[in-house]
């Protein structure tokens, strides 16, 4: 132990050092700041909802939408004439575009799938299970993967370049000034335009497969039915549930895949371009589609 | 939602812009336009003559203050009331505003169909013979995009004055543009007047707007300092 008077933990003040800082940090290291709990919890909480929502803004935008969407199309008011014109003008597109595409998928689906199906269920003796494997397999599992896909490829990916350069490009901000709403007068008709031609494309997507696959089994002889029989046999194999599922499932898809194409070009900002709207657009979709079948298939 | 039809057309009182939101000084911003008045806003910058016009629309969030439409303040407004009062001011605008997937005749006429139930015929007869009396052949139906700078700025006069608005947010069209323009637009502007509509002109420099100096009912400066009015002889 030394016995000098001097204090080894004060350094002494250099010409450098400011007093008045030094002194402010010293009384801050004496006097810390007291310790409150319900602040603490507070900024903790602040903390993760800010985390949790910039996670999750698109989702919650989403949801958002949806019901504005949903309430929005129940209102008379809301179908002032250009919203029908978006609606129809969308529709054409939809459906009109997407026709050919959709049924050359069907018809593929029907060679590669359905007539495999049946060929193989035959010759395991298990023909009377074709029906029930169609129904579960192709109508409810692939086709509204497939036209989901169909559906982001053509259109929903075009809504998002198409309201993502009206975003940034300002145009957007003049149709507001006009009074005119860009979530009734595009999000909106757009949206439900892709829910009808979800159903609509999905619907005929199943007959192409379906009929695609019984002719190329008739072809080689693997089937002897009419089609008539065939056809029923698959009817009948539908469940109650099936009724209202499958519809559903197409019906959703449409919805969500529209609906995340436009508003993924509506939330673009000005540091965004085709380079970084397209992929995001793209992926977005892709898990719109993959998380809406796996919602329908659990425990359906 | 009741308008008001006396009063002014358009009150500025004590509005606070926010700076971030729209790059306009934070300074208080005072002014009335009467129905029938024409105000000339001389301002250096186009950016920030765009967003005086948003101002006025109640498109940027006030920090303080309070601007009224039609003796409505817009920041007391739901949504709906709000895009229906829109619906009655005209406007042109430096910014982009013909989205390409709407071809001409459909941008200009938009507005009309959406906020009022005139029948298509008689908002296409109007928009014809606007976009006559502009320089156009006839009401365009092209892409934006295929019509040339000129015929949008025509296009863009037609898209203003359509539907016989209240108010008119002009950003100065008469700038390097062709001077058989100037008539008809001074035209559209007296004949709107005389239906009671109040303009705010926009412009860049003084020369502009000498040959209608006898309508000017006033005559104010944006600036850093915020808007200030100046004496005319």
């Amino acid at each position: 132990m030394s016995g000098s008077n001097a204090q080894p933990n004060q350094p002494e003040p250099t010409e450098e050092q400011d007093p008045l800082l030094e002194a402010e940090a010293a009384s801050h290291s004496q006097y810390p700041q007291k310790f409150v709990l319900h602040e603490w919890v507070r900024e903790k909480l602040a903390w993760l909802g800010r985390l949790t929502r910039r996670q999750i803004r698109f989702f919650l935008i989403m949801l958002g939408s949806c019901w504005g969407v949903i309430f929005e199309s129940f209102r008379a008011h809301s179908w002032r004439r250009t919203v029908r014109y978006e609606f129809a003008a969308t529709m054409r597109s939809v459906i009109g575009g997407g026709l050919i595409a959709t049924m050359f998928a069907g018809t593929l689906t029907g060679v590669a799938a359905v007539s495999q199906t049946i060929y193989w269920l035959g010759l395991a003796g298990m023909a009377k299970m074709t029906g029930t494997i169609l129904i579960d397999v192709v109508i409810r599992e692939i086709a509204p993967i497939l036209v989901g896909i169909l559906l982001l490829g053509r259109n929903g990916m075009l809504s998002v370049t198409e309201l993502g350069l009206l975003t940034t490009g300002g145009e957007i901000r003049s149709m507001q000034a006009q009074g005119l709403d860009p979530f009734l007068l595009l999000v909106m008709p757009r949206t439900l335009a892709f829910t009808v031609g979800g159903f609509t494309l999905g619907i005929l997507f199943s007959f192409a497969a379906l009929v695609t696959g019984y002719v190329i089994s008739r072809m080689s002889g693997v089937v002897t039915n009419p089609v008539w029989t065939f056809l029923y046999d698959v009817i009948t194999a539908m469940s109650h549930a099936d009724y209202l599922i499958i519809p559903l499932k197409f019906i959703t898809v449409g919805f969500v895949v529209g609906l995340g194409g436009c508003l993924t070009g509506l939330t673009a900002t000005g540091e965004d371009n085709l380079r970084t709207l397209l992929p995001r657009g793209f992926s977005r979709g892709m898990l719109i589609v993959m998380a809406v079948s796996v919602l329908f298939s659990l425990d359906l | 939602m009741d308008t008001r039809t006396t009063g002014p057309l358009l009150e500025l009182n004590k509005a606070v812009p926010s700076f971030e939101e729209s790059g306009l000084p934070p300074v208080p911003f005072s002014m009335k336009l009467m129905p029938g008045d024409c105000m000339v806003v001389e301002s250096r910058s186009s950016s920030r003559a765009t967003m005086f016009a948003d101002l006025c629309c109640g498109l940027v969030p006030l920090d303080d203050g309070a601007v009224k439409f039609m003796g409505l303040d817009w920041a007391a407004l739901h949504d709906r009331e709000i895009n229906a009062l829109r619906g009655r001011i005209g406007r042109i605008t430096r910014r982009p505003s013909w989205p390409e997937f709407l071809n001409t005749h459909l941008a200009i006429t938009l507005q009309q169909l959406h906020h009022t139930t005139r029948p298509l015929d008689e908002i296409v007869a109007e928009a014809a013979r606007l976009s006559e009396a502009f320089g156009l052949p006839g009401l365009p139906v092209l892409r934006p995009s295929l019509l040339s700078d000129f015929d949008l700025l025509r296009a863009g006069c037609v898209r203003a004055f359509l539907g016989h608005p209240r108010l008119l947010l002009l950003e100065d069209p008469l700038e390097a543009s062709p001077v058989e323009l100037q008539n008809p637009f001074l035209s559209a502007i007296t004949e709107a007047r005389d239906k009671g509509a109040g303009v705010i002109w926009l412009v860049r420099n003084n020369a502009i707007w000498q040959g209608y100096r006898q309508g000017i009912t006033s005559m104010w400066r944006l600036a850093d300092d915020g808007l200030v009015e100046i004496r005319t002889a």
